[in-house]
């Protein structure tokens, strides 16, 4: 829209309200949001809910433990027994592919794609090589 | 006069004409816009080369038939999802690139499982990236390698950088990365190590949960989602705001978790110690020291950025030791600088020229 619709649009006041009231909500919430009161006061908040977060944890693995159930703790840990494998894997594999490299037995990935000669704008001659079209 | 007097009304008929027309066309588009799920995102062909846990590494399909010899991998912060690199056609870093030549690789970041909670900034930066470059190296045949790191993608680039030693690392470029955390504005205060309690939080949680990190963010500008609403009903006749608007919306929506190990690092270290900037950070058994960085470097700032102040960025250029380095500001915010109409006028074609010069 250009300028000068945007003068004699009926929808122009709701535009400039809409931008200063983000303004002055965001002016007076960053102010508030910065002192020391509400950052404490944050956190405060945010420690309880974590006390009882942590309190129905514990309630709940006590319970599963009572019925013979595995808990979260129990899942998780089976969890990163299997991500320490993977992990493991991966260093192997990253091992093994050195090896193959360094004795040239490993098989040599097909490198398709298209040649990599392309030269910078500034380096290309009148001719235009080096310019390389799109595909 | 009479003929003045005509045009006049001429104009207000017309103005009330197209205020009509763009009201049905709101009340038209507003019913497709409530029932029709969220936009396409991240359509650049592309294959997933590697996956483990939480990482994922993307090859793009080259898009030119001669490349330039230096491959380009993108760095996704961890807190979000890559397809802000490509958010639609035409409005795609990955595309452009891909357009101009280089041969474009992008790490991406899956929700971290809890099982991978103990994950920390010694593996993303010492076992991730470099994974993923030997993958690149791999793919492509190349020993060298150019990085692009985005918010906290460029502060695992940078530390990858200075720890490195003689490593393939060619070129660096950072989007609007903090260096200086002690001026991170209303993050730093809400995390004051007073009143913040960092262990509780990671031995409670694990993983940092999505609505935790989101909050943070939200927090920092509370009017903007509301004020972005009433934006995007006033703009619901123009398809292409309100497919971008979409897009973003989207993307900022899809915050990822944070593996607690890795958030407690982050907290210990940079917010609190500013060991990135101050020095002492020791990573993976590596004293990180920017000035070790002798590549290339460019750094992309925005000047309105909200989340990364200009005042948190600006002093990586003096910190890292390459003779070669180049900083530009731009006007905008912390993701307009990377998918909005500044990024595509300017900093992608200044990121391309820079790089094309520096990747033969």
């Amino acid at each position: 829209m250009s300028k000068q619709d945007a003068s004699n649009d009926p929808f122009d006041p709701l535009r400039k309200f809409v931008d200063d009231m983000e303004k002055r909500i965001d002016g007076v919430a960053n102010k508030v949001m910065g002192t020391d009161g509400f950052s404490q006061a944050m956190n405060q908040t945010q420690t309880l809910s974590l006390k009882l977060q942590q309190g129905f944890q514990g309630a709940m693995a006590a319970h599963l433990k009572n019925i013979n159930m595995p808990s979260r703790g129990d899942v998780l840990r089976l969890a990163e027994s299997i991500q320490a494998l993977n992990q493991r894997m991966a260093r192997m594999e990253l091992l093994l592919e050195d090896v193959a490299r360094n004795t040239g037995s490993g098989p040599t990935a097909a490198r398709s794609g298209p040649p990599r000669t392309r030269k910078p704008p500034s380096q290309r001659t009148a001719a235009g090589t080096g310019a390389g079209a799109l595909t | 006069m009479s003929s003045a007097s005509d045009t006049s009304q001429q104009d207000l008929g017309d103005q009330v004409r197209a205020a009509v027309d763009r009201t049905i066309a709101r009340s038209i588009k507003g019913l497709d816009f409530v029932i029709s799920g969220d936009p396409d995102v991240g359509l650049t062909p592309k294959d997933i080369i590697y996956e483990r846990g939480t990482l994922r590494l993307y090859h793009y399909h080259p898009m030119a038939d001669e490349v330039y010899r230096v491959p380009v991998l993108l760095v996704m912060a961890t807190t979000n999802r890559s397809y802000v690199f490509d958010l639609a056609p035409g409005q795609s870093m990955v595309e452009y690139l891909l357009r101009e030549g280089f041969d474009v690789f992008v790490i991406d970041w899956e929700k971290p499982g809890p099982e991978e909670r103990h994950l920390d900034l010694d593996d993303y930066t010492f076992d991730f990236i470099p994974t993923c470059i030997r993958r690149v190296a791999e793919r492509t045949g190349e020993p060298d390698i150019s990085l692009i790191g985005y918010c906290m993608g460029g502060v695992l680039s940078l530390i990858y950088a200075a720890g490195q030693g003689d490593g393939p690392l060619k070129n660096l470029v950072c989007l609007t990365t903090p260096v200086n955390w002690h001026e991170m504005g209303l993050m730093r205060r809400w995390t004051d190590p007073r009143h913040f309690d960092v262990d509780r939080i990671v031995d409670t949680l694990g993983v940092v949960p999505t609505e935790f990190i989101l909050a943070g963010f939200t927090m920092l500008r509370p009017a903007q989602r509301t004020a972005g609403r009433i934006r995007a009903w006033d703009n619901m006749w123009n398809d292409a705001y309100v497919r971008s608007y979409r897009s973003f919306d989207r993307w900022s929506n899809e915050t990822i978790p944070l593996a607690g190990e890795y958030f407690r690092t982050t907290m210990r270290d940079l917010m609190w110690g500013n060991k990135l900037h101050d020095g002492g950070l020791r990573v993976a058994g590596r004293n990180i020291d920017l000035a070790n960085i002798k590549v290339p470097v460019m750094h992309a700032i925005a000047e309105h950025d909200h989340i990364v102040p200009l005042t948190a960025s600006r002093p990586l250029l003096e910190r890292v030791g390459s003779t070669d380095k180049k900083e530009m500001i731009l006007k905008g915010g912390h993701v307009s600088l990377i998918a909005g109409p500044n990024a595509v006028r300017r900093m992608w074609p200044a990121v391309s020229n820079w790089l094309a010069e520096r990747s033969i």
